[in-house]
C-alpha cells in the first residue's frame, strides 16, 4: 500500500490521525490508559478526556497473581516521559 | 517563569527524589533550582515511632534532586508535635 | 510550547497533580514555566493521614520532571481548540 494514501509518513502521523479518537496508552509503572486524545507534542505529552486508567499490581508473594486497579478521570494531562506507546484501540 | 521567587528567607519543606524531607530557611537558589537552606533539618518518618529531626545546618541541594518545595505555615508547623506523627517515609520517585 | 500554553490558560483554576512518587496534590494553579514546573496555592494532599509530611505546607513549587499526571478542570478546556492547535503545531513541525 502506498504510505501517502493513508497520510502516514512518520510515527507521529499515526498519533495526529488519532486526534479526537479514543486511544490506548501504555505507560511506565505497569499503567495503561484509554481516553480520547485532544492534544500531544513532540515529547509525547498528551491531553486526554474521559480517561480510564488501569494499574497492574503484581503480587510477588502470591505466585505473581496480578491485581488490577481501575479509576476514571475526566480530563488528564499525561507527561510524555512516562509514555511507552500510543495506539488507536479500535484497530487492536 | 514559575520560579522560586517569594520563597527566599521563608521556612520551606523540600521533598527529594529519594523520598527524604528536609526543612530549613531558603537562603538562595539559582536558574537550575539548586537551593541553599540554612538551619536545615532532615525529618525522618517512621511507622513505629515519632518523627526524628536530624540537624544538617547549611545545606546545598542540587536542583535535579528536588521533587517539590513547599512554603511552611510556621505557626501551623510549630503546633504539630512531631513526636506523635507516625507515617511511612515518602516513596522515592520512580520513572 | 502547546502544552505550556494550555497550562497558562488554566491559571487560577484548581488542578490535581499526581507525582511519580504517588503523591497527589490538589491546589490552585498559580504559574507554570517552559519546563512545566508548577506552582500551586492552597494545596491539599490526597490521603493526608497516610502522607502527613506536607501538613503545614500552604503553597508549593513542583518540578515538572516528577509529574506523572495533572487532572484538569474539563469545563475550562476547549477540546476543539486543542485539537486544531495540535494539528497546526504538527504541521509546523513537519515543514521544518
Amino acid at each position: 500500500m502506498d504510505p501517502s494514501s493513508s497520510g502516514i509518513q512518520e510515527p507521529f502521523d499515526l498519533i495526529r490521525l488519532s486526534l479526537s479518537e479514543r486511544v490506548f496508552v501504555k505507560l511506565r509503572g505497569d499503567r495503561e490508559l484509554s481516553g480520547i486524545l485532544h492534544a500531544y507534542d513532540g515529547h509525547m505529552n498528551l491531553i486526554l478526556s474521559d480517561v480510564e486508567e488501569t494499574i497492574m499490581i503484581v503480587d510477588e508473594e502470591g505466585q505473581g497473581a496480578v491485581n488490577i486497579a481501575k479509576r476514571k478521570m475526566n480530563m488528564l494531562f499525561v507527561r510524555g516521559d512516562g509514555v511507552i506507546l500510543v495506539s488507536p484501540p479500535s484497530r487492536t | 517563569m514559575s520560579g522560586l521567587q517569594g520563597y527566599v528567607d521563608q521556612r520551606v519543606l523540600l521533598i527529594l527524589q529519594d523520598g527524604r524531607a528536609i526543612v530549613g530557611v531558603m537562603a538562595g537558589y539559582d536558574q537550575k533550582s539548586n537551593v541553599v537552606l540554612s538551619d536545615s533539618k532532615e525529618r525522618v518518618y517512621s511507622p513505629d515511632e515519632g518523627v526524628e529531626e536530624i540537624p544538617l545546618g547549611l545545606y546545598l541541594v542540587k536542583g535535579d534532586q528536588i521533587v517539590l518545595i513547599g512554603e511552611l505555615d510556621e505557626a501551623l508547623d510549630q503546633s504539630v508535635d512531631l513526636a506523635t506523627i507516625r507515617a511511612e517515609p515518602l516513596p522515592p520517585i520512580r520513572y | 510550547m502547546l502544552i505550556f500554553s494550555v497550562f497558562k490558560t488554566l491559571t487560577d483554576q484548581t488542578v490535581t497533580v499526581e507525582l511519580k512518587n504517588d503523591l497527589s496534590i490538589t491546589g490552585v494553579l498559580k504559574s507554570v514555566d517552559q519546563f512545566l514546573n508548577i506552582r500551586l496555592d492552597s494545596i491539599k494532599v490526597l490521603d493526608e493521614t497516610r502522607h502527613p509530611h506536607m501538613m503545614a505546607v500552604k503553597n508549593c513549587f513542583i518540578r515538572g520532571s516528577v509529574v506523572r499526571y495533572v487532572q484538569l478542570p474539563a469545563e475550562h478546556v476547549d477540546t476543539q481548540l486543542l485539537e486544531d492547535a495540535t494539528r497546526r503545531e504538527a504541521a509546523a513541525q513537519a515543514k521544518r
